[in-house]
């Protein structure tokens, strides 16, 4: 149908944030950068729980990754670039170990194991002194690419992209009906001979994947990390939060709830320096009570003009 | 289908509204250059953050209501750095690009730091720093970072500081007598750091040793297991390494656990409200950089005191306050004398200076062990008196003598 | 059968440690327990939410926290005890945790799980920074003579205030299964937290169970939130820790399990303060209670498909 209006859309928008630092400051970049990071959560997060399972595990992973880089450089002497490349198959390697083992676990029981899993990383970074530099963290010789406002961009850009496109492969592809059909109902999937496990596992090691990544280019923009910013809680919750308020299940919902909360945090945080943070608060419990279906859902709704919406697709 | 469009319509969102504020920058850079603007990072949802943009911004209304700085009026631009890295590093580049400031003030986590300095190190706009103990931020630094003027003591030089302090105190009162420390430190990036310096500084002269303890600003606030290890190692100062929120409790659970040291000192950034009135609180010591006692020896202080307490009805709770304060006396007091806020011009002025602030002492710079601008080197070593804190040392900023031993419940 | 006589043999070898423990080192079971009362009295309020309401509430520590301000409050201006405040503390807190059900999450029970969650987590944020805006994040604590009550037994000298909480918990377990189990509305709530259409069929008012859940979950964390500011200082952020721990000890013990938490909490309690009490070990004190949490939730998990 529209499929090609759509596409020269997409396009239209890829080359509008490629070409960002050629119009944007300095700072617009920095707040991009870190709406990028938030997004690529965002959306990883979403695609694992298109089959159902609620991770909360996001800020354990990119942290994970953080760490892997940056011990990498420091301790590895790799190169900074490689070592983000590094980062991630080392993410893959631990999501794919743990997976094995607690992917069998569903619901809540699921969320509080990668949740806890999460706080184990933290608590052994804390405490491996010598190796990781403690609570007190470590410091990188130097930002990636010297620290350049456009290349730090195109780097955070660029691994928002990945999981963008993994994302729409995910949708487009016979994982979308693999994972839809273990969400729904994982006893008539098994029946009809999806292998739940299996897919399952994919999903998690390339969502984890994403994360260690973005952790891991977060690290290397910033030149330094702690296991209090590496771990930091709002890795897992604002994702949530952004994915929920744009709407689940799909790749656009996650990136709209994330430039929503970001830009909103920002330019909230300028108008009112005290007490911003309630105001974020509230739009959180808005949109959740006004537009369960997040903004996408809401959209999706005004183009039927007034027909009730459908909760799955 | 529209999925596309709705990015677009989101990007488009996102890019004018701080496009806006790229505009708004300019035009008032544009329309106003009499205007000295000094740009500035805090946590403000902290109290050490929000009392010290308070603190500065009366500083700023008094040096306008004052004239100005040859002629010219200074303008305070606060952003929040919310306690995160990322926040931080975006509201420096906010504060040289768009608002385009003449100097940088502020700081107060060393978390935040590192994030900030390679936004820092791009610019070299001058910058004031306030807060960032850690040495880790000066090792990010470098020895190159010669626009960078360091006002809080780093870690190494606050542990040198209460090592002098103990030594001229046992040196001055003979009855104190200090053999055994042990040091209760959370176990976060700032009481490891407060442990590994102090091991460092008091392992040769003392008989020196530490435990770690979850903080109750972390949701721990059970002291029973270092207390007793405290307890069995008969330390002479018991120290502890933590925040606010530990301060009470742990007094209770020490009283409760018959533990008496000879000498109890707590260490925290800033005290309870009302910490005082706690019959328990009378005679604890604490390291410190100010406290309203010092108003008793420095006009300095009392005037940053009364004008804080006028203008905003509250008691400066933390040193952020009067070290904010300061920074902008220090950088107007630069800009005046230099006749100009080039940075060059501006550096030579600022190493020239000699502030006599309200922390009771005259704060000038000079070379650390790796930045070449150090200002503040000491902690004060303060005792609960009756509700108060008085200064003990150093002697001379000192409100009153030490009472020793700590009394016994 | 077999399962039976499991059972026994893990009471036994449990009290078998316990025994060794208490004679070997004696503070560990103390300060274990101790601790153990607080986790479990303050994770009970949420167990039941989330066995019954089937919510997870995130902002649970922030209602405590808005308690223990409210106590505060009252205790400084009018000299009064915590233990007498908790009587209206409850009251009002009851009545906060009914409105705040009534305006936001009676009308996200129909959606997804997920938006409950991210709901109550706007909540939290809301409530703490409301807070700190109006208290300022300094932290803030009243003295109490008998907070610093102690026993000497020998050369040891110990805290007994803290067992206030162990005594609070077990009451908690207590109140709960008799309400629960012997009064009409407890067993209205049992049912609908069991199956809430099957209990609309049989003519409960579901939505009024709910809410009276909520407002009495709410009464429980907001009695807590008076206790609280005995033993601790109260900030804005105080309360959000103890969401999660709280979220895994309800998790740990099974949801709908209300005695299984005071069980998790005693063997997360101990288990910590016993790598406290040796040098070295100290800092990996806090690894036990998540590597607790995952070995019994893979453990439950093993055992439910071989069953």
């Amino acid at each position: 149908m529209k499929l090609k209006g759509s596409y020269l859309a997409a396009a239209a928008a890829t080359a509008v944030v490629v070409a960002f630092p050629a119009f944007l400051g300095a700072y617009p970049l920095a707040v991009a950068r870190s709406i990028m990071t938030y997004m690529a959560l965002a959306i990883s997060w979403d695609m694992l729980l298109r089959s159902g399972q609620i991770s909360f595990g996001i800020a354990g992973l990119f942290g994970l990754g953080s760490y892997a880089s940056a011990l990498a450089v420091l301790r590895g002497g790799m190169d900074p670039f490689t070592s983000i490349l590094f980062a991630s198959a080392f993410a893959a390697v631990m999501s794919m170990l743990l997976g094995l083992a607690i992917l069998r676990l569903r619901a809540m029981y699921f969320s509080i194991t990668t949740l806890a899993l999460m706080e184990i990383f933290k608590i052994v970074i804390h405490n491996l002194h010598d190796f990781s530099g403690g609570p007190e963290g470590v410091v990188l010789p130097e930002p990636i690419f010297g620290g350049s406002a456009p290349a730090l961009f195109w780097l955070c850009m660029a691994g928002l992209f990945m999981t963008i496109g993994v994302s729409w492969y995910f949708e487009k592809s016979k994982m979308h009906l693999a994972l839809t059909a273990i969400r729904n109902d994982e006893t008539s999937a098994r029946s009809s001979g999806v292998d739940i496990f299996k897919y399952l596992l994919i999903a998690f090691v390339i969502t984890s994947t994403l994360q260690g990544m973005m952790g891991a280019i977060q690290v290397q923009s910033y030149g330094f990390t702690t296991p209090d910013t590496a771990f930091d809680a709002n890795f897992t919750l604002l994702p949530l939060a952004m994915a929920l308020l744009g709407g689940i299940h799909s790749t656009i919902g996650p990136m709209a709830g994330a430039v929503l909360l970001g830009v909103a945090s920002e330019w909230l945080k300028l108008k009112i320096p005290y007490g911003h943070l309630i105001v974020y608060g509230f739009i959180i419990i808005l949109v959740i009570l006004f537009m369960p279906q997040g903004l996408v859902g809401l959209a999706r709704k005004t183009i039927r003009n007034g027909r009730t919406g459908v909760r799955h697709e | 289908m529209k999925k596309a469009l709705v990015i677009l319509v989101f990007i488009t969102m996102a890019v004018s509204v701080f496009a806006m504020g790229d505009k708004e920058g300019t035009a008032a850079a544009g329309s106003a250059p009499a205007t000295i603007k000094i740009g500035a990072t805090w946590p403000l949802g902290d109290i050490t953050g929000k009392q010290g943009s308070m603190a500065a911004q009366q500083a700023v209304d008094e040096i306008n209501a004052a004239g100005g700085i040859n002629g010219h009026k200074l303008e305070l631009i606060v952003i929040d750095d919310e306690l995160k890295a990322d926040k931080g590093a975006a509201a420096i580049e906010k504060l040289v690009t768009v608002d385009q400031v003449d100097v940088i003030i502020g700081g107060m986590a060393s978390g935040v730091a590192l994030g900030q300095i390679p936004a820092m190190k791009k610019y070299g706009k001058v910058v004031v720093a306030t807060g960032a103990a850690s040495y880790k931020v000066e090792e990010a630094l470098g020895a190159d970072a010669n626009w960078y003027f360091h006002l809080h003591p780093w870690d190494y030089n606050q542990g040198q500081s209460y090592a002098d302090g103990w030594a001229a105190i046992q040196a001055k009162y003979p009855t104190i007598k200090v053999g055994r420390i042990f040091l209760a430190y959370e176990e976060g990036a700032f009481g490891k750091a407060s442990f590994d310096s102090s091991k460092v500084l008091f392992g040769n002269a003392y008989t020196f040793d530490g435990a770690p303890f979850k903080s109750a600003a972390f949701g721990g606030g059970d002291y029973a297991a270092v207390l007793d290890a405290a307890k069995q190692y008969k330390p002479d100062l018991f120290l502890w390494a933590g925040y606010d929120a530990d301060a009470l409790p742990m007094l209770e659970q020490a009283k409760a656990m018959k533990f008496n040291p000879g000498i109890y000192l707590g260490a925290p950034p800033g005290w309870p409200a009302d910490f005082g009135k706690s019959p328990l609180a009378n005679n604890v010591m604490l390291y410190g950089m100010w406290a309203p006692a010092v108003n008793d020896i420095s006009p300095a202080s009392k005037k940053f005191y009364t004008g804080f307490v006028a203008k905003y009805g509250v008691e400066p709770a933390t040193y952020f306050a009067p070290l904010s304060y300061s920074a902008v006396y220090i950088v107007a007091d630069a800009i005046k004398r230099a006749g100009t806020t080039e940075t060059a011009a501006l550096i030579k002025a600022l190493e020239a200076t000699s502030y006599a602030s309200p922390l009771g002492q005259t704060i000038t710079f000079s070379p650390a062990n790796i930045i070449k601008h150090q200002g503040i080197r000491n902690q004060k070593i303060l005792q609960w008196q009756n509700g108060r804190q008085e200064v003990i040392w150093p002697f001379e900023s000192a409100t009153s003598k030490p009472v020793y031993p700590f009394p016994a419940w | 059968m077999a399962n039976k006589r499991n059972a026994t043999v893990l009471v036994g070898l449990s009290l078998a440690a316990v025994a060794v423990i208490a004679v070997w080192k004696p503070t560990v079971l103390i300060y274990g327990i101790q601790a153990a009362g607080l986790y479990a009295s303050i994770a009970i309020p949420m167990g039941l939410i989330l066995g019954i309401v089937h919510i997870v509430n995130l902002a649970h520590g922030e209602f405590m926290m808005l308690a223990s301000y409210a106590t505060y409050m009252l205790c400084s201006a009018t000299g009064m005890d915590p233990f007498v405040a908790m009587v209206p503390t409850a009251a009002v807190t009851a009545l906060f945790g009914f409105v705040i059900y009534r305006l936001t999450i009676r009308q996200a029970l129909k959606a997804p799980e997920l938006n409950q969650l991210i709901l109550t987590f706007g909540i939290a944020i809301a409530m703490t920074q409301a807070v700190n805006l109006i208290y300022t994040s300094q932290t803030r604590k009243l003295s109490f003579e008998y907070v610093s009550a102690s026993i000497d037994i020998g050369e040891l000298s110990f805290g007994i205030f803290n067992f206030v909480f162990v005594l609070v918990a077990i009451l908690m377990v207590v109140g709960l299964r008799i309400f629960l189990t012997r009064t009409t509305t407890g067993k209205a709530a049992l049912a609908v937290g069991q199956n809430p259409k099957g209990a609309a069929i049989v003519g409960i008012d579901v939505d009024r169970t709910y809410g009276l859940v909520f407002a009495l979950a709410s009464a429980l964390v907001g009695m807590m939130g008076a206790l609280f500011i005995t033993r601790s200082s109260i900030f804005p952020g105080v309360g959000s820790p103890f969401t999660m721990k709280s979220f895994c000890l309800v998790a740990m013990a099974g949801i709908g399990n209300i005695p299984g938490i005071l069980g998790a909490s005693i063997l997360l309690g101990i288990s910590e303060n016993f790598l406290k009490a040796f040098r070295g070990l100290r800092g990996w004190a806090d690894i036990v209670f998540f590597v607790l949490i995952i070995t019994v939730i893979l453990g439950r998990s093993i055992r439910g498909k071989k069953a």
